[in-house]
């Protein structure tokens, strides 16, 4: 999941290191947007901007969790 | 009242303890902001009837510099917050290098030309205060607002919202963008009974899908919302009037360099994307033979810096001929029907896809490219650049996106990528940017 996730946002956020440990950091609200919006239409879950926090979006581990998350109490 | 700091000066006496400023969790009386400003003014008045350029940033100090800078007889040129160093320093350099010209020049803003060259807009201190007078008629700005504003405070769109609000003694909230959304609508639990806020049509789009809930629950406290700088689609403005009923919802048509000119609620009975509304107390437009907008009044630009010719080619008097293409109705509303010349707007960031095109041919690799404006389901629309790369070259459209972003401000890198066989041209060799509009 972590692989497929990471060619998705690649192709949405060319400049954004997806490696880094500080992605909130680096993104700005068009980047958030972009990946709430591939990830909820990807794997049919609902995201809205409470899932946009720091924590959530710390790194690609953390996005990961979070769509497990999601996905298990879909 | 001639300048925007006079404001100030009436504001700290009229209501000292009032909260002028909230950002990050620190706030200013107009007392304590004034006492700021002359504090740093005594500072800069070595820079008297010099330009003093520095980097943006969402904050109070931002706000105190820009004043500051203005009461020590200086120019203020704010810059890009990320624009990159080299950049900076060549900015800089030309701002020193030259004379101003008056001792009526306050700011100087930089846009895009169609070259891709900056155009450093020369902003007069009687332009600011028209200005500020035209949103507080026309929009409603009044002393018990709190103003929300999270665009960058040196693009027209967010650093105009000062104006009014400061001329009214109101309050101001500075937000870091929008990526912290939960941040944006904390503000709106402050102890103010009115809200208000500018938003680019981007931001709408993005509120609409993510947080339309959210929305709904502050609509009662929303007085007013102005959008402007980039065109906005129906649905979304259609949308945006069903969850917020009772407010005021203005697209407005302004430029750096005319100021601003007009304001149409679309939330009023009539919903109608193209419309821009009837011209603002200090300022005026006329449609010319050619279909493009022309526009006067006290809101006009003084020239460009440094660049005589360029000011001549657009400015005639008082009058400034743009490229953007209205109609006028029969009540005397401006509709906008898109622009003459190949600048994109992008979210209110005017893009020339010629400084784009040079910056990607200087990447290694890259033989040929076009940069061009596509639809793009999250911001409404986005930039792709279509390159043709040496053969043998293996492209990554992430190693370009890197290149590029050490050349160019992070808003012109493009989002989207595609390698191609050749790039399509006129009869006479010119880049052929129809073929790819349609495309």
């Amino acid at each position: 999941m972590k692989e497929h996730i990471r060619t998705l946002l690649e192709g949405v956020l060319p400049i954004v290191d997806l490696d880094s440990d500080f992605l909130f950091a680096e993104l700005d609200s068009l980047g958030i947007t972009s990946i709430l919006m591939v990830l909820s239409n990807e794997y049919g879950i609902e995201l809205d901007s409470q899932d946009a926090t720091p924590r959530n979006l710390k790194n690609l581990d953390s996005i990961v969790s979070m769509v497990q998350s999601k996905l298990a109490n879909k | 009242m001639n300048r925007i700091e006079e404001y100030l000066f009436k504001d700290a006496e009229l209501f000292p303890d009032r909260t002028a400023i909230i950002c990050s969790g620190e706030s200013v009386s107009y007392s304590e902001l004034l006492a700021r400003v002359v504090r740093r003014a005594e500072e800069l008045r070595q820079f008297r009837n010099h330009v003093v350029p520095f980097r943006t940033s969402q904050s109070i100090d931002f706000l105190v510099e820009y004043f500051a800078t203005h009461l020590a007889g200086a120019v203020a040129a704010p810059l890009e917050k990320d624009m990159p160093s080299e950049r900076y320093e060549e900015l800089s350099s030309f701002l020193s290098t030259r004379s101003i010209p008056g001792s009526e020049i306050a700011d100087i803003l930089f846009t895009t030309g169609t070259t891709g060259k900056p155009k450093g807009v020369m902003i007069s201190h009687g332009a600011i205060v028209a200005n500020g007078e035209n949103l507080v008629e026309s929009q409603g700005f009044s002393h018990n607002l709190a103003f929300v504003i999270c665009g960058p405070l040196n693009h027209i769109g967010s650093l105009s919202k000062v104006y009014p609000v400061i001329m009214q003694g109101a309050t101001l909230c500075i937000l870091e963008g929008l990526k912290d959304m939960d941040a944006f609508f904390r503000t709106f639990e402050l102890p103010y009974d009115r809200f208000a806020t500018f938003l680019v049509p981007a931001s709408i789009r993005m509120l609409l899908r993510f947080c339309s809930a959210s929305l709904m629950k502050i609509a009662d406290k929303l007085e007013f919302v102005e959008t402007g700088a980039a065109p906005m689609y129906q649905s979304d403005m259609e949308e945006l009037c069903r969850i917020l009923p009772h407010t005021r919802l203005y697209n407005t048509y302004a430029s750096t360099e005319t100021g601003i000119i007009s304001t149409f609620n679309y939330n009023a009975g009539e919903c109608i994307a193209s419309c821009l509304g009837t011209r603002m107390k200090n300022s005026g437009f006329r449609i010319c033979d050619d279909s493009t907008i022309s526009c006067f009044g006290k809101t006009m630009m003084s020239g460009y810096f440094g660049d005589d010719e360029l000011s001549a080619s657009v400015m005639s008097g008082n009058e400034i001929h743009t490229a953007d293409l209205g109609r006028c109705d029969s009540r005397g509303r401006l509709h906008i029907i898109g622009r003459k010349d190949d600048l994109i707007n992008l979210g209110g960031f005017k893009l020339s896809p010629v400084e784009i095109e040079n910056a990607a041919l200087s990447a290694p690799g890259i033989i040929d490219c076009i940069c061009t404006e596509v639809p793009d389901v999250i911001a409404g629309s986005a930039l792709k650049l279509f390159v043709v790369v040496e053969k043998g070259f293996e492209f990554s459209p992430r190693k370009l996106a890197a290149f590029l972003k050490t050349r160019l401000e992070p808003y012109k890198v493009p989002l989207k990528y595609a390698q191609v066989d050749k790039i399509e041209r006129t009869f006479n060799g010119k880049l052929n940017r129809t073929f790819y509009k349609e495309i």
